[in-house]
């Protein structure tokens, strides 16, 4: 499993946003957005422990937005099997963030299990450099605090940058 | 609102000279236009004074960027908070406390809108209104890095200066 420090992988993965027909679309990191990203990955759709997942994540967007972070979750069924699960779950209908199908990404990132053959629920942070700032795996059978994802993003973006924090001995401020 | 002209005439005989000052600090000088506004702007938001900031926005008009009045109040606010917290680990003294993190968002200083000078310069300001030995003397550092000369690290320290006393005066003739 990729981790701390590593480049996350490329990718190019169609996704659904929502269960508007017109939503399917294409999710990609090959450009730069300036952004951090959180991907979070589950096992399967038309499952128990992944709606709530989903839905918190939907829930809590505005605060992962207001830390310029997008959200994209993921799972290794494709994008007309999102679709049909966020179409027929009450809870699912207005996800605001893509759902991808991640049959590649997963086995990149190494988070497939190998018994189950699908993903664990690993959750990435990804810096708008591309670069892995967290990753974590839980089992199948846990979920996820999304709170903490917060708490873990708000650390690491949370550098002391001002001169004030001058110690002896530095001459100037690296530039950020 | 009022203008910024309202305001310098509620200065009496005995606190012109901060009318005098403030027009001087604002036309003249080697630093830009834009970045005269944006400091004395930011000192004013640094010190709560919303009308004063207000009246300097439309005092400015074009002179100011929509970009340098974001970072005028991005540098503001961020130096309320650092002024506060840098200044209790520096008067403290204390290793144990700088080793601490801070824990504290500052993203915004990583990203100015027009340029890490301008948001230095700002951020100076706010410095010397706050009065914190080493937060001023880590800005000089950062300024002069900037390569701003001391000649015009002295102005931005003028501006400060300038608008803390046009507010004591405006205050002084509602008494």
């Amino acid at each position: 499993m990729l981790t701390v420090g590593q480049k996350f992988p490329s990718f190019s993965a169609k996704a659904c946003v929502g269960s508007d027909d017109k939503s399917l679309t294409t999710v990609s990191n090959d450009k730069p957005t300036g952004r951090w990203t959180v991907y979070f990955f589950y096992p399967k759709d038309f499952t128990f422990i992944c709606p709530t997942e989903l839905v918190e994540f939907n829930r809590r967007l505005k605060d992962f937005n207001d830390r310029d972070c997008d959200v994209v979750g993921g799972s290794t069924d494709n994008e007309y099997s999102h679709l049909a699960w966020c179409k027929s779950h009450a809870d699912l209908k207005d996800l605001k963030y893509p759902l991808i199908g991640a049959q590649k990404l997963a086995f990149d990132l190494g988070i497939v299990d190998p018994a189950e053959n699908v993903c664990l629920r690993s959750t990435f942070l990804v810096d708008p450099l591309g670069v892995i700032q967290w990753s974590a795996s839980y089992p199948l059978s846990v979920g996820r605090s999304v709170d903490e994802v917060l708490r873990v993003l708000d650390a690491v973006q949370s550098d002391e940058l001002c001169p004030c924090n001058w110690k002896k001995g530095e001459a100037t401020i690296k530039a950020a | 609102m009022p203008t910024l002209d309202e305001l310098k005439n509620l200065l009496t005989d005995d606190t012109k000279d901060l009318r005098l000052n403030l027009g001087n600090v604002l036309d003249s000088g080697d630093l830009e236009p834009q970045e005269r506004y944006a400091i004395a702007l930011c000192s004013a938001i640094f010190l709560g004074e919303k009308e004063l900031a207000s009246a300097l926005i439309a005092q400015a008009g074009e002179t100011l960027s929509a970009e340098a009045i974001s970072d005028a109040k991005g540098a503001a606010a961020i130096m309320g908070m650092n002024t506060v917290f840098y200044r209790f680990r520096h008067m403290i003294g204390k290793e144990s406390y700088g080793q601490r993190p801070a824990g504290l968002r500052m993203s915004r200083m990583a990203r100015p809108a027009v340029s890490k000078k301008l948001f230095e310069m700002c951020s100076m300001a706010c410095a010397v209104l706050a009065g914190c030995e080493m937060c001023i003397r880590a800005h000089e550092a950062s300024l002069l890095h900037e390569e701003v000369t001391e000649d015009r690290v002295h102005q931005v320290v003028r501006i400060a200066a300038v608008v803390q006393g046009f507010v004591v005066a405006v205050n002084a003739a509602a008494v």
